[in-house]
Protein backbone atom coordinates (compact mmCIF):
# COMPACT_ATOMS: atom_id res chain seq x y z
CA UNK A 1 0.00 0.00 0.00
CA UNK A 2 3.37 2.29 0.41
CA UNK A 3 5.17 1.12 -2.34
CA UNK A 4 3.91 3.90 -4.32
CA UNK A 5 4.94 6.70 -1.93
CA UNK A 6 8.34 5.22 -0.55
CA UNK A 7 9.95 4.02 -3.85
CA UNK A 8 12.99 1.41 -3.19
CA UNK A 9 16.07 1.99 -4.14
CA UNK A 10 17.79 -0.07 -7.45
CA UNK A 11 21.49 0.51 -7.98
CA UNK A 12 22.82 -0.17 -11.44
CA UNK A 13 26.56 -0.47 -11.63
CA UNK A 14 28.50 -0.08 -15.31
CA UNK A 15 31.60 0.15 -16.89
CA UNK A 16 31.21 3.43 -18.91
CA UNK A 17 29.84 2.32 -22.34
CA UNK A 18 30.35 -0.88 -22.53
CA UNK A 19 27.77 -2.87 -24.68
CA UNK A 20 26.37 -4.92 -21.86
CA UNK A 21 26.07 -1.62 -19.73
CA UNK A 22 24.05 0.47 -22.78
CA UNK A 23 21.85 -2.80 -22.62
CA UNK A 24 21.64 -2.83 -18.76
CA UNK A 25 20.23 0.76 -18.36
CA UNK A 26 17.87 0.39 -21.23
CA UNK A 27 16.41 -2.90 -20.17
CA UNK A 28 15.95 -1.89 -16.53
CA UNK A 29 14.41 1.35 -17.67
CA UNK A 30 11.88 -0.90 -19.64
CA UNK A 31 11.24 -3.52 -16.55
CA UNK A 32 10.68 -0.32 -14.29
CA UNK A 33 8.29 1.35 -16.36
CA UNK A 34 6.42 -1.65 -17.93
CA UNK A 35 6.37 -3.67 -14.36
CA UNK A 36 6.45 -1.71 -11.81
CA UNK A 37 6.20 1.99 -12.20
CA UNK A 38 6.84 4.26 -9.13
CA UNK A 39 7.98 1.20 -6.98
CA UNK A 40 11.82 1.67 -8.07
CA UNK A 41 14.01 4.78 -7.66
CA UNK A 42 17.25 3.86 -10.06
CA UNK A 43 21.00 5.01 -9.58
CA UNK A 44 22.89 4.23 -12.16
CA UNK A 45 26.51 4.21 -11.00
CA UNK A 46 29.41 4.15 -13.42
CA UNK A 47 32.44 2.78 -11.99
CA UNK A 48 34.85 3.96 -14.33
CA UNK A 49 34.42 6.92 -13.31
CA UNK A 50 35.15 5.96 -9.57
CA UNK A 51 35.61 2.53 -9.45
CA UNK A 52 35.92 2.70 -5.86
CA UNK A 53 32.46 2.82 -5.75
CA UNK A 54 32.16 -1.27 -6.06
CA UNK A 55 33.15 -1.46 -2.50
CA UNK A 56 30.05 -0.68 -0.99
CA UNK A 57 28.62 -3.60 -2.52
CA UNK A 58 31.49 -5.81 -3.28
CA UNK A 59 30.90 -5.49 -7.41
CA UNK A 60 33.63 -7.51 -9.19
CA UNK A 61 31.38 -8.38 -12.54
CA UNK A 62 29.82 -5.13 -14.75
CA UNK A 63 26.99 -4.36 -15.03
CA UNK A 64 25.14 -5.77 -11.60
CA UNK A 65 22.17 -4.85 -10.34
CA UNK A 66 21.23 -4.36 -6.69
CA UNK A 67 18.40 -4.46 -4.18
CA UNK A 68 19.56 -3.20 -1.34
CA UNK A 69 15.97 -3.66 0.65
CA UNK A 70 14.28 -5.38 1.58
CA UNK A 71 16.83 -7.58 2.81
CA UNK A 72 18.19 -9.67 2.14
CA UNK A 73 20.32 -7.94 -0.16
CA UNK A 74 19.98 -8.95 -3.74
CA UNK A 75 22.31 -8.60 -7.08
CA UNK A 76 21.58 -9.87 -10.65
CA UNK A 77 24.39 -9.90 -13.02
CA UNK A 78 24.14 -9.21 -16.52
CA UNK A 79 22.57 -7.01 -18.75
CA UNK A 80 18.61 -7.83 -17.64
CA UNK A 81 17.84 -9.02 -21.15
CA UNK A 82 16.03 -12.04 -19.19
CA UNK A 83 12.99 -9.84 -17.96
CA UNK A 84 11.22 -12.64 -16.05
CA UNK A 85 14.64 -13.58 -14.25
CA UNK A 86 14.52 -10.03 -12.91
CA UNK A 87 11.02 -9.65 -11.68
CA UNK A 88 11.37 -12.99 -10.29
CA UNK A 89 14.62 -11.51 -8.31
CA UNK A 90 12.76 -8.22 -7.30
CA UNK A 91 9.61 -9.57 -6.42
CA UNK A 92 10.77 -11.51 -2.82
CA UNK A 93 8.22 -13.29 -1.91
CA UNK A 94 5.54 -12.04 1.01
CA UNK A 95 6.16 -8.66 0.27
CA UNK B 1 26.26 -19.33 14.44
CA UNK B 2 23.62 -19.92 12.19
CA UNK B 3 23.64 -16.43 10.84
CA UNK B 4 26.96 -16.73 9.82
CA UNK B 5 26.78 -20.07 8.18
CA UNK B 6 23.88 -17.95 6.71
CA UNK B 7 25.96 -15.37 5.20
CA UNK B 8 28.36 -17.65 4.06
CA UNK B 9 26.00 -19.54 2.26
CA UNK B 10 24.82 -15.80 0.47
CA UNK B 11 28.58 -15.24 -0.24
CA UNK B 12 28.69 -18.87 -1.52
CA UNK B 13 25.72 -18.58 -4.03
CA UNK B 14 26.69 -14.79 -4.95
CA UNK B 15 30.69 -15.87 -5.99
CA UNK B 16 29.07 -18.76 -8.14
CA UNK B 17 26.10 -16.80 -9.68
CA UNK B 18 29.27 -14.12 -10.55
CA UNK B 19 31.26 -16.75 -12.17
CA UNK B 20 28.86 -18.55 -14.40
CA UNK B 21 27.67 -15.16 -15.49
CA UNK B 22 31.42 -14.47 -16.83
CA UNK B 23 31.30 -17.13 -17.77
CA UNK B 24 28.17 -17.08 -19.94
CA UNK B 25 29.41 -14.17 -21.09
CA UNK B 26 27.03 -12.06 -19.56
CA UNK B 27 29.25 -9.13 -18.32
CA UNK B 28 31.45 -7.17 -20.31
CA UNK B 29 33.76 -5.30 -17.69
CA UNK B 30 35.24 -6.40 -14.47
CA UNK B 31 36.12 -4.93 -10.93
CA UNK B 32 40.07 -6.21 -10.01
CA UNK B 33 42.64 -4.74 -8.37
CA UNK B 34 43.03 -4.39 -4.60
CA UNK B 35 40.15 -3.20 -2.42
CA UNK B 36 41.72 0.36 -1.57
CA UNK B 37 42.66 0.93 -5.47
CA UNK B 38 40.49 -0.91 -7.73
CA UNK B 39 39.87 -0.51 -11.34
CA UNK B 40 37.74 -1.29 -13.73
CA UNK B 41 38.50 -3.82 -17.04
CA UNK B 42 36.71 -4.18 -20.32
CA UNK B 43 36.48 -7.61 -21.40
CA UNK B 44 38.00 -8.48 -24.59
CA UNK B 45 39.48 -4.76 -24.99
CA UNK B 46 38.08 -2.13 -24.19
CA UNK B 47 35.05 0.15 -25.93
CA UNK B 48 37.80 3.24 -26.57
CA UNK B 49 39.62 1.38 -28.78
CA UNK B 50 36.60 0.89 -31.46
CA UNK B 51 34.91 3.88 -30.74
CA UNK B 52 38.26 5.89 -31.90
CA UNK B 53 38.31 3.15 -34.62
CA UNK B 54 35.05 4.10 -35.71
CA UNK B 55 35.46 7.58 -35.26
CA UNK B 56 38.29 7.73 -37.75
CA UNK B 57 36.13 6.61 -40.91
CA UNK B 58 34.89 8.91 -43.23
CA UNK B 59 31.51 7.32 -43.56
CA UNK B 60 28.86 7.10 -41.18
CA UNK B 61 29.31 4.01 -38.58
CA UNK B 62 26.81 2.50 -36.00
CA UNK B 63 27.46 -0.79 -33.94
CA UNK B 64 23.88 -2.07 -32.73
CA UNK B 65 23.65 -4.79 -30.79
CA UNK B 66 20.81 -7.66 -31.79
CA UNK B 67 17.79 -5.92 -30.74
CA UNK B 68 18.57 -2.73 -32.49
CA UNK B 69 20.25 -0.38 -29.72
CA UNK B 70 22.88 1.87 -30.63
CA UNK B 71 25.62 0.78 -28.97
CA UNK B 72 28.11 3.69 -30.51
CA UNK B 73 27.44 5.54 -33.62
CA UNK B 74 30.63 7.61 -34.92
CA UNK B 75 30.44 11.65 -35.37
CA UNK B 76 29.89 11.24 -39.09
CA UNK B 77 26.63 9.22 -38.67
CA UNK B 78 25.03 12.09 -36.60
CA UNK B 79 25.72 14.39 -38.90
CA UNK B 80 23.97 12.09 -41.43
CA UNK B 81 21.10 11.92 -39.42
CA UNK B 82 20.68 15.57 -37.97
CA UNK B 83 21.43 13.83 -34.53
CA UNK B 84 23.64 14.44 -31.61
CA UNK B 85 25.97 11.40 -30.66
CA UNK B 86 23.58 11.60 -26.77
CA UNK B 87 20.36 11.41 -28.73
CA UNK B 88 21.73 7.84 -30.54
CA UNK B 89 23.62 6.00 -27.59
CA UNK B 90 22.04 3.70 -25.99
CA UNK B 91 18.50 3.67 -28.14
CA UNK B 92 16.24 1.78 -30.74
CA UNK B 93 17.34 2.70 -34.26
CA UNK B 94 13.25 3.12 -34.63
CA UNK B 95 13.47 5.71 -31.63
CA UNK B 96 15.81 8.07 -33.25
CA UNK B 97 16.60 7.34 -37.05
CA UNK B 98 14.69 8.59 -39.98
CA UNK B 99 11.63 5.91 -40.54
CA UNK B 100 12.96 5.02 -43.66
CA UNK B 101 16.32 4.60 -41.86
CA UNK B 102 15.02 2.43 -39.47
CA UNK B 103 13.29 0.27 -41.59
CA UNK B 104 15.99 -0.64 -43.64
CA UNK B 105 18.26 -1.50 -40.97
CA UNK B 106 15.53 -3.43 -40.24
CA UNK B 107 15.79 -5.25 -42.97
CA UNK B 108 19.59 -5.50 -42.89
CA UNK B 109 19.41 -6.94 -38.99
CA UNK B 110 17.04 -10.89 -40.86
CA UNK B 111 18.19 -13.29 -39.25
CA UNK B 112 20.80 -15.03 -40.37
CA UNK B 113 22.80 -12.08 -40.22
CA UNK B 114 26.35 -13.66 -42.14
CA UNK B 115 29.05 -11.52 -44.19
CA UNK B 116 28.01 -7.97 -45.35
CA UNK B 117 24.69 -7.52 -47.15
CA UNK B 118 23.83 -4.06 -47.86
CA UNK B 119 20.38 -2.51 -48.86
CA UNK B 120 20.03 1.55 -50.18
CA UNK B 121 17.80 4.17 -48.40
CA UNK B 122 16.58 7.71 -49.18
CA UNK B 123 15.60 10.24 -46.75
CA UNK B 124 14.61 13.68 -46.50
CA UNK B 125 16.39 16.02 -44.22
CA UNK B 126 15.75 19.61 -43.92
CA UNK B 127 13.94 19.81 -46.96
CA UNK B 128 16.49 18.12 -48.78
CA UNK B 129 16.60 14.84 -50.27
CA UNK B 130 19.70 12.12 -49.17
CA UNK B 131 20.26 8.75 -50.72
CA UNK B 132 22.92 6.37 -48.88
CA UNK B 133 23.56 2.90 -48.83
CA UNK B 134 24.23 0.52 -45.91
CA UNK B 135 26.28 -2.25 -45.27
CA UNK B 136 25.79 -4.53 -42.32
CA UNK B 137 28.59 -6.79 -40.67
CA UNK B 138 28.25 -9.11 -37.79
CA UNK B 139 30.76 -8.27 -35.47
CA UNK B 140 31.97 -9.14 -31.87
CA UNK B 141 32.00 -6.62 -29.40
CA UNK B 142 33.59 -7.96 -26.38
CA UNK B 143 31.03 -10.68 -24.94
CA UNK B 144 28.10 -9.04 -27.13
CA UNK B 145 26.87 -9.64 -30.70
CA UNK B 146 26.41 -6.83 -32.76
CA UNK B 147 26.09 -5.60 -36.15
CA UNK B 148 27.81 -3.14 -37.44
CA UNK B 149 26.70 -0.98 -40.14
CA UNK B 150 28.38 1.82 -42.66
CA UNK B 151 26.28 4.54 -44.21
CA UNK B 152 27.86 5.74 -47.43
CA UNK B 153 26.69 9.22 -48.68
CA UNK B 154 25.56 8.85 -52.58
CA UNK B 155 23.32 11.64 -52.56
CA UNK B 156 25.82 13.14 -55.07
CA UNK B 157 26.55 10.38 -57.46
CA UNK B 158 22.33 10.06 -57.41
CA UNK B 159 21.82 13.45 -58.26
CA UNK B 160 24.68 13.44 -60.83
CA UNK B 161 23.13 10.58 -62.44
CA UNK B 162 19.27 12.18 -62.01
CA UNK B 163 21.13 15.41 -63.50
CA UNK B 164 22.64 13.60 -66.58
CA UNK B 165 19.00 11.64 -66.92
CA UNK B 166 16.85 14.37 -67.40
CA UNK B 167 19.93 15.93 -69.82
CA UNK B 168 20.09 12.80 -72.04
CA UNK B 169 16.07 13.12 -72.20
CA UNK B 170 16.04 16.84 -73.08
CA UNK B 171 18.46 16.34 -75.62
CA UNK B 172 16.20 13.61 -77.10
CA UNK B 173 13.35 15.81 -76.75
CA UNK B 174 15.20 18.23 -79.26
CA UNK B 175 16.39 15.68 -81.41
CA UNK B 176 13.25 14.11 -81.83
CA UNK B 177 11.24 17.09 -82.52
CA UNK B 178 9.03 17.72 -85.57
CA UNK B 179 10.34 21.39 -85.50
CA UNK B 180 14.25 22.46 -86.52
CA UNK B 181 15.66 23.96 -83.18
CA UNK B 182 18.38 25.67 -83.67
CA UNK B 183 20.36 27.06 -80.02
CA UNK B 184 22.87 30.35 -80.68
CA UNK B 185 25.28 31.82 -78.08
CA UNK B 186 25.57 35.38 -77.22
CA UNK B 187 26.92 36.16 -80.39
CA UNK B 188 24.37 34.38 -82.30
CA UNK B 189 26.77 31.60 -83.32
CA UNK B 190 25.03 28.36 -83.73
CA UNK B 191 26.19 25.60 -80.76
CA UNK B 192 23.30 22.98 -81.30
CA UNK B 193 21.20 21.88 -83.74
CA UNK B 194 18.61 18.74 -83.88
CA UNK B 195 18.02 16.78 -86.59
CA UNK B 196 15.21 18.54 -88.41
CA UNK B 197 17.60 21.82 -88.53
CA UNK B 198 19.38 20.57 -91.63
CA UNK B 199 16.08 21.50 -93.44
CA UNK B 200 16.88 24.91 -93.01
CA UNK B 201 20.50 24.26 -94.31
CA UNK B 202 22.33 22.02 -96.47
CA UNK B 203 25.96 22.15 -95.12
CA UNK B 204 27.61 22.14 -91.21
CA UNK B 205 25.16 24.45 -88.96
CA UNK B 206 27.51 24.38 -85.61
CA UNK B 207 30.03 27.34 -85.40
CA UNK B 208 27.97 29.63 -88.21
CA UNK B 209 26.53 32.64 -87.12
CA UNK B 210 22.93 32.40 -87.49
CA UNK B 211 21.97 35.43 -89.36
CA UNK B 212 24.35 34.05 -91.77
CA UNK B 213 23.41 30.34 -92.65
CA UNK B 214 19.60 31.12 -92.36
CA UNK B 215 19.02 34.52 -93.52
CA UNK B 216 15.23 35.31 -93.12
CA UNK B 217 12.50 37.47 -94.65
CA UNK B 218 9.36 38.47 -93.03
CA UNK B 219 6.85 39.14 -95.83
CA UNK B 220 4.70 40.82 -93.06
CA UNK B 221 7.72 43.37 -91.66
CA UNK B 222 8.29 44.74 -94.68
CA UNK B 223 11.96 44.42 -94.33
CA UNK B 224 12.35 46.07 -91.17
CA UNK B 225 13.03 42.78 -89.52
CA UNK B 226 15.79 40.97 -90.38
CA UNK B 227 17.00 37.26 -88.65
CA UNK B 228 19.98 38.71 -86.78
CA UNK B 229 17.46 41.06 -85.12
CA UNK B 230 15.21 38.25 -84.03
CA UNK B 231 17.88 36.68 -82.48
CA UNK B 232 19.50 39.77 -80.59
CA UNK B 233 15.87 40.41 -79.24
CA UNK B 234 15.59 36.81 -77.63
CA UNK B 235 19.57 36.77 -76.34
CA UNK B 236 18.39 40.51 -74.83
CA UNK B 237 15.90 38.69 -73.23
CA UNK B 238 12.71 39.30 -75.34
CA UNK B 239 11.29 36.32 -76.59
CA UNK B 240 9.46 36.50 -80.51
CA UNK B 241 6.60 34.25 -81.06
CA UNK B 242 5.55 32.61 -84.35
CA UNK B 243 6.44 35.14 -86.61
CA UNK B 244 5.93 34.26 -90.32
CA UNK B 245 9.44 34.01 -92.35
CA UNK B 246 10.40 32.97 -95.51
CA UNK B 247 13.91 31.56 -95.71
CA UNK B 248 15.09 31.99 -99.45
CA UNK B 249 18.10 29.50 -98.79
CA UNK B 250 16.77 26.64 -97.47
CA UNK B 251 17.14 23.77 -99.81
CA UNK B 252 13.64 22.42 -99.63
CA UNK B 253 10.61 24.69 -97.27
CA UNK B 254 11.13 28.17 -97.48
CA UNK B 255 8.16 28.78 -95.29
CA UNK B 256 8.42 29.03 -91.37
CA UNK B 257 7.09 29.91 -88.70
CA UNK B 258 9.96 31.14 -86.81
CA UNK B 259 9.84 31.63 -82.58
CA UNK B 260 13.02 32.71 -80.52
CA UNK B 261 13.15 32.48 -76.94
CA UNK B 262 15.84 33.25 -74.30
CA UNK B 263 18.52 30.63 -73.33
CA UNK B 264 18.61 30.71 -69.24
CA UNK B 265 20.28 27.94 -67.40
CA UNK B 266 18.65 28.00 -63.81
CA UNK B 267 19.24 30.93 -62.00
CA UNK B 268 22.61 32.10 -64.05
CA UNK B 269 22.32 34.91 -67.14
CA UNK B 270 21.08 34.58 -70.16
CA UNK B 271 23.29 32.20 -72.11
CA UNK B 272 22.05 32.44 -75.70
CA UNK B 273 18.76 31.49 -77.61
CA UNK B 274 16.88 29.01 -78.67
CA UNK B 275 15.75 29.29 -82.10
CA UNK B 276 12.19 26.85 -83.79
CA UNK B 277 11.49 27.06 -86.63
CA UNK B 278 7.87 25.33 -87.78
CA UNK B 279 7.55 23.91 -91.38
CA UNK B 280 4.81 26.05 -92.79
CA UNK B 281 4.48 24.68 -96.60
CA UNK B 282 1.44 22.20 -95.13
CA UNK B 283 -0.21 25.29 -93.74
CA UNK B 284 0.18 27.41 -97.04
CA UNK B 285 -0.72 24.37 -99.37
CA UNK B 286 -4.22 24.02 -97.16
CA UNK B 287 -4.72 27.66 -97.14
CA UNK B 288 -4.07 27.26 -100.75
CA UNK B 289 -6.96 24.60 -100.91
CA UNK B 290 -9.12 26.56 -99.41
CA UNK B 291 -9.30 29.50 -101.70
CA UNK B 292 -9.60 27.01 -104.34
CA UNK B 293 -12.73 25.71 -102.80
CA UNK B 294 -14.10 29.24 -102.66
CA UNK B 295 -13.98 30.02 -105.93
CA UNK B 296 -15.08 26.77 -106.68
CA UNK B 297 -18.16 27.08 -104.59
CA UNK B 298 -18.87 31.02 -105.75
CA UNK B 299 -18.44 29.23 -109.74
CA UNK B 300 -21.20 26.60 -108.81
CA UNK B 301 -23.53 29.18 -107.02
CA UNK B 302 -23.44 31.76 -110.02
CA UNK B 303 -23.88 28.32 -111.90
CA UNK B 304 -26.99 27.09 -109.89
CA UNK B 305 -28.59 30.63 -110.14
CA UNK B 306 -28.64 31.13 -113.90
CA UNK B 307 -30.29 27.66 -114.03
CA UNK B 308 -32.87 28.60 -111.69
CA UNK B 309 -33.34 31.62 -113.55
CA UNK B 310 -33.67 30.08 -116.81
CA UNK B 311 -36.05 27.44 -115.63
CA UNK B 312 -37.77 29.91 -113.76
CA UNK B 313 -38.46 32.15 -117.10
CA UNK B 314 -38.70 29.21 -119.80
CA UNK B 315 -41.72 27.18 -117.16
CA UNK B 316 -43.39 31.17 -117.21
CA UNK B 317 -43.63 30.76 -121.00
CA UNK B 318 -44.96 26.93 -121.10
CA UNK B 319 -47.32 27.37 -118.34
CA UNK B 320 -51.03 29.36 -118.40
CA UNK B 321 -52.10 29.53 -115.40
CA UNK B 322 -50.18 30.22 -111.78
CA UNK B 323 -51.01 26.99 -110.48
CA UNK B 324 -49.72 24.91 -113.34
CA UNK B 325 -46.51 27.47 -112.68
CA UNK B 326 -46.31 26.95 -109.45
CA UNK B 327 -46.59 23.11 -109.80
CA UNK B 328 -44.04 22.67 -112.21
CA UNK B 329 -41.53 25.47 -111.10
CA UNK B 330 -41.32 23.65 -107.78
CA UNK B 331 -41.14 20.79 -109.30
CA UNK B 332 -37.94 21.00 -111.23
CA UNK B 333 -36.45 23.33 -108.47
CA UNK B 334 -36.92 20.00 -106.05
CA UNK B 335 -35.10 17.66 -108.73
CA UNK B 336 -32.24 20.26 -108.82
CA UNK B 337 -32.01 20.17 -104.55
CA UNK B 338 -32.47 16.35 -105.30
CA UNK B 339 -29.62 16.03 -107.50
CA UNK B 340 -27.75 18.47 -105.01
CA UNK B 341 -28.62 16.39 -102.43
CA UNK B 342 -27.06 13.92 -103.07
CA UNK B 343 -23.82 15.27 -104.19
CA UNK B 344 -23.46 17.39 -100.94
CA UNK B 345 -23.97 13.96 -99.43
CA UNK B 346 -20.83 12.39 -101.55
CA UNK B 347 -18.88 15.73 -100.91
CA UNK B 348 -19.30 16.63 -104.57
CA UNK B 349 -17.47 13.24 -105.71
CA UNK B 350 -19.08 11.43 -108.61
CA UNK B 351 -22.28 10.15 -108.41
CA UNK B 352 -23.42 6.62 -110.26
CA UNK B 353 -26.55 6.98 -112.68
CA UNK B 354 -28.50 4.66 -110.43
CA UNK B 355 -27.76 6.85 -107.61
CA UNK B 356 -29.23 9.87 -109.76
CA UNK B 357 -32.30 7.61 -111.22
CA UNK B 358 -33.21 6.17 -107.83
CA UNK B 359 -32.88 9.33 -106.15
CA UNK B 360 -35.64 11.43 -108.85
CA UNK B 361 -37.93 8.50 -108.97
CA UNK B 362 -38.24 7.77 -105.41
CA UNK B 363 -41.22 9.94 -104.94
CA UNK B 364 -42.73 8.40 -107.59
CA UNK B 365 -41.98 4.81 -107.47
CA UNK B 366 -41.83 4.42 -103.35
CA UNK B 367 -44.55 2.00 -102.56
CA UNK B 368 -45.41 0.48 -106.15
CA UNK B 369 -42.12 -2.37 -105.91
CA UNK B 370 -41.36 -3.79 -109.38
CA UNK B 371 -42.73 -0.49 -111.40
CA UNK B 372 -39.21 0.53 -111.80
CA UNK B 373 -36.53 -1.93 -113.46
CA UNK B 374 -32.41 -0.45 -113.51
CA UNK B 375 -30.37 -2.11 -115.37
CA UNK B 376 -26.03 -1.84 -115.31
CA UNK B 377 -26.05 1.96 -113.93
CA UNK B 378 -23.06 1.58 -111.59
CA UNK B 379 -21.31 3.83 -114.06
CA UNK B 380 -20.13 7.39 -112.64
CA UNK B 381 -20.36 10.75 -113.71
CA UNK B 382 -19.04 14.36 -113.12
CA UNK B 383 -21.38 16.57 -110.78
CA UNK B 384 -22.14 18.57 -114.06
CA UNK B 385 -23.59 15.56 -115.67
CA UNK B 386 -25.38 14.99 -112.72
CA UNK B 387 -27.36 17.82 -112.62
CA UNK B 388 -28.26 18.18 -115.85
CA UNK B 389 -29.41 14.39 -116.07
CA UNK B 390 -31.24 14.74 -113.15
CA UNK B 391 -33.20 17.42 -114.48
CA UNK B 392 -34.05 15.32 -117.70
CA UNK B 393 -35.02 12.12 -115.30
CA UNK B 394 -37.47 14.39 -113.35
CA UNK B 395 -39.23 15.61 -116.68
CA UNK B 396 -39.48 12.09 -118.08
CA UNK B 397 -41.16 11.24 -114.49
CA UNK B 398 -43.87 14.54 -114.38
CA UNK B 399 -44.24 13.22 -117.78
CA UNK B 400 -44.79 9.57 -117.00
CA UNK B 401 -46.58 10.29 -114.22
CA UNK B 402 -49.57 12.70 -115.62
CA UNK B 403 -49.66 11.01 -119.61
CA UNK B 404 -47.22 7.66 -119.32
CA UNK B 405 -46.77 4.47 -117.56
CA UNK B 406 -46.75 5.73 -114.04
CA UNK B 407 -50.51 7.26 -114.15
CA UNK B 408 -52.25 3.62 -114.50
CA UNK B 409 -51.52 0.93 -112.40
CA UNK B 410 -49.22 -1.76 -113.87
CA UNK B 411 -47.58 0.20 -115.99
CA UNK B 412 -43.59 -0.09 -115.65
CA UNK B 413 -40.76 1.83 -116.29
CA UNK B 414 -37.07 0.74 -117.01
CA UNK B 415 -33.89 2.48 -117.32
CA UNK B 416 -30.71 0.55 -119.10
CA UNK B 417 -27.77 1.56 -121.13
CA UNK B 418 -28.18 0.87 -124.70
CA UNK B 419 -25.60 -1.82 -125.85
CA UNK B 420 -22.86 0.35 -127.84
CA UNK B 421 -23.47 0.94 -131.85
CA UNK B 422 -20.95 0.05 -134.95
CA UNK B 423 -19.74 3.64 -136.09
CA UNK B 424 -21.19 5.65 -132.71
CA UNK B 425 -19.45 5.70 -130.00
CA UNK B 426 -22.20 8.32 -127.32
CA UNK B 427 -22.84 6.35 -124.21
CA UNK B 428 -27.06 6.13 -124.33
CA UNK B 429 -29.40 5.43 -121.35
CA UNK B 430 -32.44 4.10 -122.68
CA UNK B 431 -35.82 5.48 -120.81
CA UNK B 432 -38.65 3.03 -121.89
CA UNK B 433 -42.39 2.98 -120.37
CA UNK B 434 -44.53 -0.04 -120.84
CA UNK B 435 -48.02 -0.79 -119.62
CA UNK B 436 -49.15 2.69 -119.82
CA UNK B 437 -51.86 3.91 -122.00
CA UNK B 438 -51.49 4.48 -125.60
CA UNK B 439 -49.06 7.46 -126.60
CA UNK B 440 -49.89 10.82 -128.68
CA UNK B 441 -47.30 12.69 -129.80
CA UNK B 442 -48.16 16.10 -127.85
CA UNK B 443 -49.71 18.97 -129.92
CA UNK B 444 -47.03 21.55 -128.76
CA UNK B 445 -43.86 21.55 -127.17
CA UNK B 446 -43.87 21.85 -123.37
CA UNK B 447 -40.48 23.07 -121.34
CA UNK B 448 -40.14 19.72 -120.32
CA UNK B 449 -38.83 18.33 -123.57
CA UNK B 450 -36.82 21.79 -124.76
CA UNK B 451 -35.33 20.86 -120.76
CA UNK B 452 -34.75 16.62 -121.72
CA UNK B 453 -33.15 18.32 -125.40
CA UNK B 454 -30.96 20.63 -124.34
CA UNK B 455 -29.60 19.79 -120.61
CA UNK B 456 -26.81 17.81 -122.08
CA UNK B 457 -26.07 19.75 -125.07
CA UNK B 458 -23.20 21.42 -123.15
CA UNK B 459 -21.08 18.71 -124.81
CA UNK B 460 -21.03 17.25 -128.16
CA UNK B 461 -21.28 13.93 -127.07
CA UNK B 462 -24.43 14.90 -124.65
CA UNK B 463 -27.61 14.99 -125.78
CA UNK B 464 -31.64 13.50 -125.62
CA UNK B 465 -34.44 12.52 -127.78
CA UNK B 466 -37.72 11.37 -126.86
CA UNK B 467 -39.98 8.51 -129.21
CA UNK B 468 -43.71 8.74 -128.52
CA UNK B 469 -43.84 5.18 -129.68
CA UNK B 470 -47.66 4.15 -129.30
CA UNK B 471 -47.08 1.43 -126.87
CA UNK B 472 -45.07 3.56 -124.33
CA UNK B 473 -42.26 6.44 -124.69
CA UNK B 474 -38.88 6.30 -125.14
CA UNK B 475 -36.13 8.70 -124.42
CA UNK B 476 -32.69 7.98 -125.20
CA UNK B 477 -30.02 9.91 -122.99
CA UNK B 478 -26.62 10.49 -124.66
CA UNK B 479 -24.31 10.93 -121.19
CA UNK B 480 -21.17 13.27 -122.25
CA UNK B 481 -18.54 10.83 -122.67
CA UNK B 482 -16.11 13.47 -120.87
CA UNK B 483 -17.83 13.29 -117.58
CA UNK B 484 -18.48 9.65 -117.80
CA UNK B 485 -15.70 7.84 -115.34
Amino acid sequence: MTEASNPKKLTLYVAGQTPKSLAAIANLKTITEEHMPGQYEIEVVDLRQNPKLAKEHSIVAIPTLVRELPVPIRKIIGDLSDIEKVLVNLKVQGE
Amino acid sequence: MSDEIAELRRRLAEAEDTLRAINQGDVDALVVGEANDPQVFDIGGGADAYHAFMEVMNVGAVAIDQDGRVLYANANLGGALGLTHNSLQGKLMSEVAPAPVALAVDRLLVPPLVGPVSTEVSFERGGEQLHFILAATPLRLSTTLGVAVTFTDVTERVRAEAAEQSERAARAVIASANEAVLVCDRQGIITHANGAAHAVFSGELLGRVFAEAVPLVFPDATGLITAEDIVQMAIQGTAVQGVEAHAPNAPKVKDYLVSAAPLQIGNDAISGCVVTMVDMSQRKAAEKQQLLLMRELDHRVKNTLALVLSISSRTLHHEDTLEGFQKAFTGRIQALAATHNLLAENSWTNLTIEDVVQSELAPYTSGAAGRLVTRDLGRPMAPRAAIAFGLVIHELATNATKYGALSVPGGQLTVQPLPPREGDDRFIIEWRESGGPPVKAPTRNGFGQTVIARSLQYSATGGAEVEFAPEGLVCRIALPLEDLH
